[in-house]
């Protein structure tokens, strides 16, 4: 990690230098291959054992072993149903609770104090309650997962919904548009950005869920492969399975940005981005 | 990770106390045609290889069962998702369930499970120290940090017998708590002087210049069965016959495994992720046929020794 970081940094110094910038997804690069490089010669100079931290290398040929295996993409395809159902769940949930909460004052002073009790409650100390409730299946993780981003993407609703111009509002009743009609040329495209920033953090949180959910409940998916990996002694498969979350993770946050860089084509915040 | 199991094993045996948890009916008992589905969640170690054997060889299709086997992360997913009913039968250490039945989780024995060689030297489970360390048998142990994969359970209490057996100074040894995976790094560091380990990680660590200076559960008691398969007595007294033959499916197969050890060999790498390359020179568990009340006695008797538990549980009444 800090070996990606260092050569970032030099990077940029270096092009700034020549007045021609690297392009990012080079310098992105950069940082993987010395991290690569980091963690293919630890182990190769005896700093750790080969047997605790195996090279990249034997990593990457794990890797391979195990995408030849169907129980692999059967895992693979768990991990990202699981990730996607939580993650419908929890932003229907989200958008309706918080457009409906936000939208009554007197709703939202009643729930705030409530909210703010059960937001903190981390989900990992829901896991017994999820065990109790459906085993070791997809739903206790679904749970766990569903729980978690449910919060990130209620609040973001929340503040979008208040976000809105009271003038705005106040003109829109005075029309007498009805509820709905409000709810969709008023307050949506006011709490759209806000919807959308919820949507990327629940989606990160999700699969921080879902993972930790299969590695400690045992419910279907690569956090189970990686567990059966760690009891089985299998180092390499182990930290395979671990790269390849990863990658997910990167994936997961690129389709986040990209939907919210469409969703909010309009918005000034991105045309900005996008005329610098 | 294993602390952390733990408090969730705590919190969870505190939820099922609680609450009157009835939920869900997984299966219901044969009824005519078609075979029943049987829910069992078992850890993916080599100790529950009979089950995935059995399964295959068709022990429990003979039976009309069909078995859904669940592989969980340990006792604390487990012992509660038996106990509400979610899955019909677990796979547990039996300390873990003398535990639970003293705390007053309502709990049955149904199948024996693994159970030591009886070998001294050549366990499936046993204490190993750093090539060139000077402690040489369990004696030496007194004084010194052993790491155990779970505090007050059954590793600790039998490496105390071994202690004991040796004639050492049981009560002076400092134990920490461990996951097996991690052990060996840390005996290698020196974090910790001996670790109590079973397979795949005894191969492992005896590749790698390991000493074993003691096998603990050969010490405890002769013949020491370690875990077996357990249900709720709501499911035992609701369901008897498909206990019945989920026990006679079990028993089957535990005598298939024990009497067939390349088949057990080769059948770890269909639900483990063991090295291949190792699996020729791990030592398999003794695959018991029949629950040993006198182990159970034995392990109760020490968990209350060492003040795992305040009185022993009625043992009778957690087995079959």
């Amino acid at each position: 990690m800090t070996a990606a970081v260092t050569a970032n940094a030099t990077g940029r110094g270096r092009g700034g230098r020549r007045h021609r910038p690297i392009p990012a997804w080079a310098l992105g690069l950069t940082g993987l291959l010395c991290l690569m490089a980091v963690v293919e010669l630890v182990p190769r100079t005896g700093l750790v054992q080969e047997r605790f931290l195996p090279p990249f290398s034997e990593m990457v040929s794990a890797l391979v072993d195990q995408a030849g295996t169907s129980a692999f993409w059967q895992a693979l395809l768990e991990t990202l149903r699981g990730w996607a159902i939580g993650l419908a769940i929890a932003m229907a949930a989200g958008v309706v609770l918080g457009i409906v909460i936000g939208g009554v004052p007197l709703l939202r002073a009643a729930m705030s104090s409530t909210i703010e009790f059960l937001r903190p409650i981390p989900s990992v100390a829901l896991i017994p309650l999820a065990v109790l409730l459906y085993g070791t299946e997809m739903r206790s993780t679904l749970l766990l997962v569903v729980y978690a981003s449910f919060w990130q993407i209620l609040l973001q609703v929340l503040y979008g919904v208040q976000d809105v111009d009271p003038v705005a509002r106040e003109t829109a009743r005075s029309y007498r548009f009805r509820p709905l009609t409000q709810v969709r040329t008023v307050i949506w495209p006011t709490a759209l950005p806000y919807v959308m920033t919820g949507f990327r953090l629940g989606a990160a949180v999700a699969l921080i869920l879902e993972i930790t959910g299969e590695l400690v409940i045992g419910s279907p998916g690569l956090g189970k492969q990686i567990a059966v990996a760690q009891t089985s002694g299998a180092v390499a498969s182990m930290y395979a399975l671990v790269i390849v979350v990863g990658l997910i993770g990167v994936v997961v946050n690129v389709i986040a940005r990209t939907t919210e860089r469409r969703v909010l084509r309009w918005h000034p915040s991105v045309r900005r981005e996008v005329f610098s | 990770m294993i602390r952390f199991r733990a408090a969730l094993a705590a919190a969870a045996s505190v939820l099922l106390l609680t609450s009157a948890c009835g939920s869900g009916d997984s299966s219901d008992d044969a009824s005519g045609d078609g075979p029943t589905t049987v829910k069992v969640s078992v850890i993916p170690i080599v100790d529950v290889a009979p089950i995935y054997l059995g399964n295959q060889q068709g022990f429990f299709a003979e039976q009309g069962l069909k078995l859904d086997l669940q592989s969980a992360q340990g006792g604390a997913a487990i012992v509660p998702a038996v106990v509400s009913g979610q899955v019909d039968f677990g796979f547990s250490n039996y300390t873990s369930l003398l535990i639970a039945k003293s705390k007053g989780l309502p709990l049955k024995v149904v199948a024996a499970g693994a159970g030591s060689t009886g070998v001294q030297g050549k366990d499936f489970g046993g204490v190993v120290v750093k090539a060139g360390s000077p402690i040489k048998s369990a004696k030496d142990l007194a004084g010194k940090r052993v790491a155990v994969n779970t505090l007050n359970n059954i590793n600790d209490t039998t490496v105390r017998a071994s202690i004991r057996a040796a004639g050492g100074d049981a009560k002076n040894v400092k134990f920490t708590e461990l996951a097996f995976p991690d052990m060996l790094a840390a005996l290698e560091k020196g974090n910790v002087d001996a670790v109590q380990v079973v397979e795949p990680f005894l191969a492992t660590a005896k590749k790698n210049g390991g000493k074993v200076i003691a096998s603990n559960y050969v010490d405890t008691a002769p013949n020491l069965t370690i875990a077996g398969y357990f249900t709720s007595q709501k499911t035992a007294g609701s369901k008897p016959e498909l206990v019945k033959k989920f026990a006679a499916a079990m028993q089957k197969s535990l005598k298939y495994a024990d009497e067939n050890p390349d088949a057990v060999r080769k059948i770890l790498g269909t639900y483990t992720k063991i090295d291949p390359s190792l699996t020729p020179s791990l030592t398999l568990p003794k695959f018991p046929t029949e629950v040993n009340s006198a182990s159970l006695d034995t392990l109760s008797k020490l968990a209350v020794q060492d003040g795992l538990i305040k009185t022993a549980p009625d043992v009778k009444d957690l087995l079959p």
